[in-house]
C-alpha cells in the first residue's frame, strides 16, 4: 500500500476520532479508486462550487450555500456513478438524478455543463426570462424529468422510476435522490422510504445531504446522522453514513449500493451548508442568499485550492442500453362499451373495467392505487396482470408521486386512484405535476354527498374545482358507464394530467355503446325547439336533471338537458348557441360546493355574454351522514330542487 | 406556527413578545396545520400558521377537514403569484385562492397594503372558522390611512368618478398596477372605478354590481392567480344572475417562469400596460 493511498485512509480515520462518536460505518477495505482520480472529482466539485457562485451572483439571487454542500456527492454522482449519455439526457436507458431539493438547481445545471451539454456560460444566464435555467429545475430543459422546488417530493418519483426499472422493465438502470435534510422533515419523504423499502427497490439510492441548517433555523437534528441511519434502517434502507466532503467515502458508499441487493441504499452524508466557502460555512442566515461582495474573495479561494485545475471531467460511463423499446401512442379499449341502455352501473365499475380493456392492449397502461383499489374498481386490471397494479397503500402523496415517476421518459401509461376526496391530499405533488409537464390520469371515486352515510370526511365536494386550477388539466365528469369507458381511453391519450371523477352509487347508461366522445365537446341530451332553460349537470345531477326534465315536460316545460362531458376544457360554444336558443337562461347542478366546479365553469366562460343568466345549485354548506337520496334533497340537488329552480327562474 | 419560513413570512416577528408565543414546525405543512388545529382545540390559542401560500396546496385535505372539525385556525400565506419572480412556479400560489374558498365558513381576506393587512390579522383573530390572508413577497405603497375601519365582506371603493366608464376589480400586486393603469387612462379621459374586494370570500357582491351599473354593465378583474377559482370567477358567478353586467378576467393563464416580476406582469397580462390594453378593449 503506498503512502498516498494510506494517507486519505488515515486521515479521514482521524477526522472520524476527533468528530462525534459517529459509527464507522464504511467498510475499511482500501479503495480501489486511484488517488488521481480522486483529485480529479474533488476539483470538479470546487469547480461546480464556483460555477453555483457565479451563477447566483449574476443573477442576485439562488442558494449557493445549499450548492456548496452538496458538491462533492454530485462530483461522484456525476463523473464516477451514474451511467448516462450527454448526447440523449433522457435516454431511457440511463440512470436517473432528481434533486428533490430543487433550490440548488445551479449546481445541477453546473454538472450538466460540466458533463459537456452545454457552455458553461450559458450558466451566467440563471433566472432569466430568456433562459430555461431557472431558479428552480423544469423539463424546460431536455436533461430534467420532473419539476422540483416545492419539497420533499422527489424521492417518491425516485420511487416510481425504480420500481419501473426493476419491475416492468426490467432494466439496468440506477435511479439516484438527492435529499436535502431540512425537506426530509416532510412526510412524503417517509410515505417514499416506506414504499422503496417494501418493494425492495435495490436499483434506488435515496441521499441526504446532511449539513444541519435549514432555512430560517438549524434543522431539528442538526448533525445527529446516528439518527438519520436509524430511521432508513427502520424503512428497510441499507443505510450507510458519510462524510459527505470526502470524495473516497462518497465513492465507496455509491459501490457499496450498486453491490447490495434485496434493498434500497440510504447515504447518510455529514455535510455543511456552504462548504469549501470560506466565512460562510456552516453559518446561519445564508439560506438563499447569493454571497454579494464576499463571492470574488470567495471565488479566489477556491480557485487557489485547486490551482486554476482545468483537468476536464472524465466522461461517464455509458449506461446497458437494455430498457425495452416502448410505445404508448394510440392506446385503445379493447373493445367496445358493452351495456345495455337503461342496466344502471356505477360509473366507478366502468372505471375498473375500462382499465381493464385498455391493459390488454398495452401493457404499459398501469393502475395504482392508495387501499382503495376494491371501492374504486382499479382492481380489475389485476386480471390482466398483476405486474400492472402497484399496491401503494394508504399514502397518497406518495401514490402520486410514484405514478409521475412512473410515467417519466414515457415508460407507462400511469392511472392512479383512490377517493376523489383523498386526491386534496396530493394537492402540492398534482401542482408540482403540472409543472413537471407529467401525463399521469387521477381517477377519483365517490363523488359528492351522493355516496350517503360515510359523510362528509369521504364525499369529494371540492375536487374539480382543485383540477380546474391545474394547467393543461382534462377534468372529466363521465355521467354513465359508456361514457367512462371512452373517458379512460381518452385520458389515456391525452397529454397533461387528466382527472376523471367518478361515482358510487349505480347509474342508468344512457349512451348507446357506439356513441364516440372528445375532449371539450359536450353532448345535447334532451332538445326540443320549445326549450326555455339550459340545463346542466354531469355524474349524479344528471340523472337528476333528466327526471326533472321529464317531470317538467309533463307539465309542458321543455328544457334543454347539456352534458358537459369534460369540465375543462369546457364546451363553451355549444352552452353559448343553446342558451341563446332558449332565451339566455342557464341553470347548472352539481354535486359539489358551489365554488370552482361547473357552475363556476359556465358562468365565467359566459361572463362576457350580455342575456344570458347562470343560475347555480350546488351544496352550500358541509354535508352530513345519510342517505344518499335525502342528501341530494337536502343540499337542493336533488331532482324537486332542479323542477322548483326553473319554476322560479321562468317566473 | 410555520414550516421553516418564518424569515419570509416574517411570522418570525412574534418571537419578539415571547418565544414561548413560536412553535417551529420545520418544513412538514400537513403536521403544521394539523397541529395548528389541535393548539385552537377546547378554545386554548388563537393559532396562526403560515408558510407560502403554495404550500398549503400540501395540506388541503388537512385544511378540509379542518372545515368539517370547525376549527377557527388562521392561515397566512406569503409569495403570492408571479410577483415573486426569479424563484419560479414551484414558489408562486396561483391557486390557493381557489382552494381556499371552497372551504365552507372559510374568510378569505386579500389585503393591498400594511394598513388593511394589519387590520386583516385583527379581524382574523376575531372571526370564527378558517381564515386565510394572502400575502405578498415585494413591497408595495401604502394607500390607506391608517385610520381606515375594514370589515369582512366590505369592499373598499379606491377610486370614484361619476365619469366612471369601468369597474376595475384588483387586489394585492394588482391592485397598485390597477392604480397606475387608472391614471394613466385618466390622463386620457378615460376615468375607471377602482375597488378593492378586501375579503374574496365572502365578496360583497352588493358594492360591486351597484357600481357595475352605475358605470354601464362593463367590469374588468385582474388577478395573480390562474384563471380558476379566483377573483374573477368570483365576481362573474356572483352577478351571473345579472343579465347586464359582463365580466373581463385577466389572470395568469398558463405555467409562469423565473425572471424579474415586472416582466412577468406583462408576460401574464397582470401589468398595468395590460390593464389599460384591456380597457381600451372593452371600451370599443
Amino acid at each position: 500500500m503506498t503512502i498516498d493511498r494510506l494517507c486519505p485512509l488515515i486521515c479521514s480515520m482521524t477526522q472520524r476520532k476527533i468528530s462525534d462518536r459517529e459509527p464507522i460505518n464504511i467498510k475499511k477495505k482500501i479503495s480501489k479508486m486511484d488517488s488521481e482520480k480522486s483529485k480529479q472529482l474533488q476539483i470538479i466539485a470546487d469547480r461546480l462550487r464556483i460555477q453555483s457562485i457565479l451563477a447566483t451572483s449574476a443573477s442576485k439571487s439562488g442558494h449557493p450555500s445549499s450548492c456548496a454542500s452538496m458538491a462533492d456527492i454530485l462530483s461522484v454522482l456525476f463523473f464516477h456513478a451514474m451511467k448516462y449519455k450527454v448526447s440523449a439526457p433522457k435516454d431511457p436507458s440511463s440512470d436517473r438524478f432528481i434533486l428533490s431539493k430543487g433550490h440548488a438547481a445551479p449546481i445541477l445545471y453546473a454538472a450538466w455543463a460540466e458533463a459537456g451539454l452545454f457552455p458553461k456560460s450559458e450558466l451566467m444566464n440563471l433566472r432569466k426570462i430568456d433562459s430555461d435555467l431557472e431558479g428552480h429545475p423544469t423539463p424546460r430543459l431536455n436533461f430534467i424529468d420532473v419539476a422540483t422546488g416545492s419539497l420533499g417530493q422527489g424521492l417518491s418519483v425516485a420511487a416510481g422510476m425504480a420500481y419501473v426499472g426493476k419491475n416492468i422493465d426490467k432494466a439496468s438502470y440506477r435511479t439516484y435522490c438527492l435529499i436535502g435534510d431540512g425537506e426530509s422533515a416532510e412526510g412524503s419523504i417517509w410515505e417514499a422510504m416506506h414504499f422503496a423499502g417494501h418493494y425492495k427497490l435495490d436499483n434506488l439510492v435515496a441521499i441526504f445531504d446532511v449539513n444541519r441548517l435549514g432555512q430560517s433555523e438549524p434543522t431539528a437534528l442538526q448533525h445527529d446522522v446516528e439518527t438519520y441511519r436509524k430511521r432508513a434502517d427502520a424503512f428497510g434502507f441499507h443505510a450507510i453514513v458519510i462524510d459527505g466532503h470526502n470524495i473516497e467515502e462518497i465513492v465507496q458508499a455509491f459501490d457499496e449500493a450498486a453491490a447490495t441487493k434485496g434493498k434500497p441504499t440510504a447515504i447518510i452524508a455529514k455535510t455543511f451548508k456552504g462548504h469549501g466557502l470560506d466565512g460562510v460555512a456552516d453559518h446561519e442566515n445564508w439560506h438563499g442568499k447569493p454571497l454579494g461582495d464576499k463571492a470574488a474573495s470567495i471565488v479566489k479561494n477556491i480557485e487557489e485550492r485547486i490551482a486554476g485545475s482545468n483537468v476536464p471531467a472524465p466522461i461517464a460511463e455509458s449506461p446497458v442500453e437494455d430498457a425495452p423499446v416502448v410505445s404508448i401512442i394510440n392506446i385503445r379499449l379493447s373493445s367496445a362499451p358493452a351495456y345495455k341502455k337503461g342496466e344502471t352501473v356505477a360509473t366507478r365499475v366502468a372505471y375498473g373495467t375500462a382499465l381493464m380493456k385498455l391493459a390488454q392492449n398495452n401493457s404499459r397502461v398501469i393502475g395504482l392505487d392508495g387501499d382503495t383499489k376494491n371501492s374504486t374498481y382499479s382492481e380489475k386490471i389485476k386480471k390482466v396482470s398483476t405486474d400492472n397494479y402497484i399496491e401503494c397503500y394508504i399514502a397518497e402523496q406518495n401514490l402520486v408521486g410514484v405514478a409521475i415517476g412512473a410515467a417519466c421518459r414515457d415508460r407507462t401509461v400511469a392511472f392512479c386512484s383512490t377517493f376523489a376526496a383523498f386526491f386534496t391530499r396530493a394537492f402540492d405533488q398534482i401542482r408540482m405535476g403540472a409543472i413537471s409537464q407529467t401525463n399521469i390520469n387521477c381517477v377519483g371515486s365517490h363523488a359528492g354527498v351522493s355516496i350517503g352515510e360515510d359523510g362528509p370526511s369521504q364525499m369529494a365536494l371540492e375536487d374539480l374545482a382543485m383540477f380546474r386550477t391545474i394547467p393543461g388539466c382534462t377534468v372529466f365528469y363521465p355521467s354513465d358507464a359508456v361514457s367512462c369507458e371512452r373517458a379512460c381511453e381518452l385520458a389515456a391519450n391525452t397529454r397533461g394530467i387528466c382527472f376523471i371523477r367518478t361515482s358510487r352509487p349505480a347509474t342508468v347508461v344512457m349512451y348507446d355503446n357506439e356513441e364516440l366522445f372528445q375532449v371539450g365537446k359536450a353532448k345535447v341530451v334532451r332538445e326540443n325547439p320549445g326549450d326555455k332553460v339550459v340545463l346542466i349537470g354531469a355524474g349524479i345531477t344528471m340523472h337528476e336533471g333528466l327526471k326533472a326534465a321529464d317531470t317538467l315536460a309533463s307539465n309542458g316545460i321543455h328544457v334543454c338537458v347539456i352534458d358537459p362531458f369534460t369540465i375543462k376544457p369546457l364546451d363553451a360554444d355549444t352552452i353559448r348557441a343553446h342558451a341563446l336558443r332558449v332565451g339566455g337562461k342557464v341553470l347548472t347542478v352539481e354535486d359539489h360546493y358551489p365554488e370552482g366546479g361547473i357552475g363556476e365553469a359556465v358562468a365565467s366562460a359566459l361572463s362576457t355574454d350580455t342575456n344570458i343568466t347562470v343560475k347555480r345549485l350546488a351544496v352550500n354548506e358541509v354535508p352530513r351522514s345519510g342517505p344518499p337520496e335525502a342528501l341530494l334533497e337536502k343540499y337542493g340537488i336533488s331532482a324537486n330542487c332542479i323542477v322548483k329552480a326553473v319554476y322560479n327562474l321562468l317566473q | 406556527m410555520d414550516g421553516d419560513t418564518k424569515n419570509s413570512t416574517y411570522s418570525k416577528k412574534i418571537k419578539k413578545v415571547s418565544t414561548d408565543n413560536y412553535i417551529e414546525c420545520y418544513i412538514a405543512e400537513q403536521n403544521l396545520v394539523g397541529v395548528a388545529i389541535g393548539a385552537a382545540c377546547r378554545d386554548r390559542t388563537v393559532a396562526f400558521c403560515s408558510t407560502f401560500a403554495a404550500f398549503f396546496t400540501r395540506t388541503f385535505d388537512q385544511i378540509r377537514m379542518g372545515a368539517l372539525s370547525q376549527k377557527n385556525i388562521n392561515c397566512v400565506g406569503s409569495h403570492a403569484g408571479v410577483s415573486i419572480g426569479e424563484d419560479g412556479p414551484s414558489q408562486m400560489a396561483l391557486e390557493d385562492l381557489a382552494m381556499f374558498r371552497t372551504i365552507p365558513g372559510c374568510t378569505v381576506f386579500y389585503p393591498n397594503d400594511a394598513v388593511s393587512c394589519e387590520r386583516a390579522c385583527e379581524l382574523e383573530a376575531n372571526t370564527r372558522g378558517i381564515c386565510f390572508i394572502r400575502t405578498s413577497r415585494p413591497a408595495t405603497v401604502v394607500i390607506y390611512n391608517n385610520e381606515a375601519l375594514f370589515q369582512v365582506g366590505k369592499a373598499q371603493v379606491v377610486r370614484e368618478n361619476p365619469g366612471d366608464k369601468i369597474v376595475l376589480i384588483v387586489a394585492g400586486i394588482t391592485m397598485h398596477e390597477g392604480l397606475k393603469a387608472a391614471d394613466t387612462l385618466a390622463t386620457n379621459g378615460i376615468h375607471v372605478c377602482v375597488i378593492d374586494p378586501y375579503t374574496i370570500k365572502p365578496l360583497d357582491a352588493d358594492t360591486i354590481r351597484a357600481h357595475a351599473l352605475r358605470v354601464g354593465g362593463k367590469i374588468l378583474t385582474v388577478e395573480d392567480h390562474y384563471p380558476e377559482g379566483g377573483i374573477g370567477e368570483t365576481v362573474a358567478c356572483i352577478l351571473s344572475t345579472d343579465a347586464n353586467i359582463t365580466v373581463k378576467r385577466l389572470a395568469v393563464d398558463e405555467v409562469p417562469r423565473s425572471c424579474p416580476p415586472e416582466v412577468l406582469f406583462e408576460k401574464y397580462g397582470n401589468s398595468s400596460n395590460c390593464i389599460v390594453n384591456a380597457v381600451y378593449n372593452l371600451l370599443q
